[in-house]
């Protein structure tokens, strides 16, 4: 039942680790998120260290992806140009969020508004896509399945985005714009997500599915598909860098995880566009209440090693 | 900076007592202190979770008994809580740790404040009291912290099982060899590899008046130390080996499910 980790230093329970793999590859395959904001946390409250939790994590969802993008790609359901695009500007943002971390640090005080910027866009997001996906799916159901809003809520968009220099076709996702936007909204969630410490996955899917009209199951294999390569650089930088990869913890994880993510691609198959949606905006606004209750009451303790979100 | 002198000069005075041996101890035990335990050395192995340490040894008849178990001090950071702005709680800083043992594990005949004065306490480090004198806490600045952040750093340690003590739990008996004593320690397994010093000292009178020690050392063997060893000395191959590893567990797993028919 318990098994020792070489860089963790502490034993834990690996049937307990599987499930949390399992858990979080579900999430992971379902919606196309990789699962940090969950995962991290939830490693350390079995013991395991913040940099350690955090790094490892990565490891685990270079597999869970892994397997969720070949399933997804199989399924069709990945837009490797688009991918491409947000994952120049994903670098390119990831690597500027790294200095103006630097520069708000050094200016002091900081991290309140790194958390409270994060809090407020974490229940923006979650509210709007709550309120968005109810509304889609009462005016569906009136409309009993005509597709002819959606066409035209489509082309009513335009105006700056057409006027664009680099006007492309992404065949997969059935949408034409200019290369410039996923490279700019790339770059935008890479900065934030470095500034927050967190994956991106959670900005990214709805910057896919509300500024890039994708549809919901190409956004998810395309997220997926991105966060498999921003994850095989964390891990790689990680365990050079700072030796905070514990490869026994990491394939404790991923035995649970890469099923989860098969498990819940198959379950998003089965669910409509927006009943994804909201199901997710549901997560990402318990994830938000749960930030906010960390924050607001009094930790048991009030000292904690250095690292994690 | 007076402070500091005398902190200083407060662990010199304790390192030389618990490092100098028994020369300065008046020699009235009618039957030397002895200390030995077992397992002596305890290999981690991918089972290992935590052990079961026996400690045992002679002592004379009426003196009380207390085992400390005590890794070589160490400095360590640790960030630490506050509220900001009246309404958050989050990291504000680091606070250094300064001359604290990673582990401190106590166990005794009797109540500690009836076995020994508080002077004598503090001087061979026994007891929580005597640690609060002894480990220096330093913000970011140099300078020393509020006394409150002590009380956090043993609630820290404790929870982490790392720090311990208990009362009472030494058994003493009197058999035909002589007076024997023996106490079980449940070894946590948060403690990192290394060696740890097991010292016993006998009280009377509300004196100390004999002492012994013994060691004992925790360390990887085998898959566990080659992985542990990789990871710091070739790191650029041990990330890659993580992300290749990975990167094949996830395409098998989804060819697997696609042949078995899972995904139709």
């Amino acid at each position: 039942m318990y098994m020792y980790l070489p860089i963790a230093l502490t034993s834990v329970n690996y049937l307990v680790v599987m499930g949390l793999g399992l858990a979080v590859g579900l999430l992971s395959g379902l919606f196309g998120v990789g699962g940090g904001f969950l995962m991290t946390p939830l490693l350390m409250m079995i013991g395991i260290p913040p940099t350690i939790a955090a790094a490892t994590d990565a490891n685990q969802i270079v597999a869970a992806s892994a397997s969720g993008t070949f399933s997804h790609w199989r399924l069709g359901n990945v837009d490797f140009k688009m991918g491409l695009y947000l994952l120049i500007g994903g670098f390119v943002g990831g690597a500027a969020g790294v200095q103006v971390i630097k520069i708000l640090r050094a200016s002091g005080g900081a991290d309140f508004l790194i958390k409270m910027t994060y809090v407020i866009m974490l229940g923006l997001v979650g509210s709007f896509m709550f309120v968005e996906s109810l509304h889609a799916m009462r005016k569906s159901k009136k409309r009993s399945g005509s597709a002819a809003p959606a066409a035209a809520a489509k082309q009513k968009k335009g105006g700056f985005f057409a006027a664009l220099p680099m006007q492309t076709y992404f065949e997969k996702s059935g949408v034409t714009h200019s290369a410039l936007v996923p490279l700019v909204l790339g770059t935008f969630v890479g900065v934030l997500a470095a500034i927050m410490g967190v994956g991106g996955g959670f900005l990214m899917v709805p910057v896919m599915i509300y500024m890039l009209r994708m549809p919901m199951h190409v956004v998810v294999g395309t997220s997926l598909f991105q966060i498999l390569f921003t994850c095989i650089e964390v891990t790689y930088l990680q365990a050079y860098s700072n030796q905070t990869v514990d490869f026994i913890l990491a394939i404790i994880l991923l035995v649970g995880s890469v099923f989860g993510a098969q498990v819940g691609t198959v379950l998003g198959k089965k669910l409509h566009g927006d009943q994804l949606k909201i199901l997710l905006s549901i997560i990402v606004l318990a994830v938000t209440v749960k930030i906010v209750l960390e924050l607001v009451m009094e930790p048991s303790i009030l000292l904690s090693y250095a690292g994690g979100h | 900076m007076k402070r500091m002198f005398m902190n200083s000069a407060r662990c010199a005075l304790a390192a030389a007592v618990v490092f100098s041996g028994l020369a300065a101890l008046p020699v009235q035990a009618a039957q030397a202190l002895t200390c030995s335990v077992t397992p002596n050395t305890i290999p981690i192995t991918f089972s290992y979770h935590g052990a079961q340490l026996k400690i045992t040894g002679r002592s004379a008849d009426p003196d009380d008994l207390i085992v400390t178990i005590t890794s070589e001090p160490v400095d360590t950071a640790l960030k630490y809580k506050e509220k900001v702005g009246g309404l958050v709680w989050m990291k504000k800083g680091t606070l250094e740790f300064k001359g604290a043992p990673r582990i401190y594990m106590l166990h005794s005949t009797a109540a500690l404040d009836r076995i020994l004065g508080a002077v004598e306490r503090e001087q061979h480090l026994l007891g929580y009291d005597a640690l609060r004198g002894h480990i220096r806490i330093e913000d970011s600045t140099g300078s020393p912290a509020d006394e409150k952040w002590f009380d956090e750093y043993l609630k820290f340690k404790k929870e982490e099982k790392v720090y311990d003590l208990q009362e009472g739990t030494v058994v003493r008996q009197h058999g035909e060899e002589g007076n024997t004593y023996q106490v079980e320690v449940a070894w946590p397994y948060q403690a990192p590899p290394g060696t740890y010093t097991v010292a016993v000292v006998a009280a009377r009178d509300g004196k100390v008046v004999d002492r012994a020690s013994a060691n004992f050392e925790i360390k990887s063997v085998g898959v566990t130390a080659a992985l542990s060893k990789m990871a710091f000395n070739q790191p650029g191959l041990y990330g890659i080996m993580a992300v290749v590893f990975a990167l094949l567990a996830g395409l098998a797993v989804g060819a697997i499910f696609k042949k078995g028919g899972g995904s139709h």
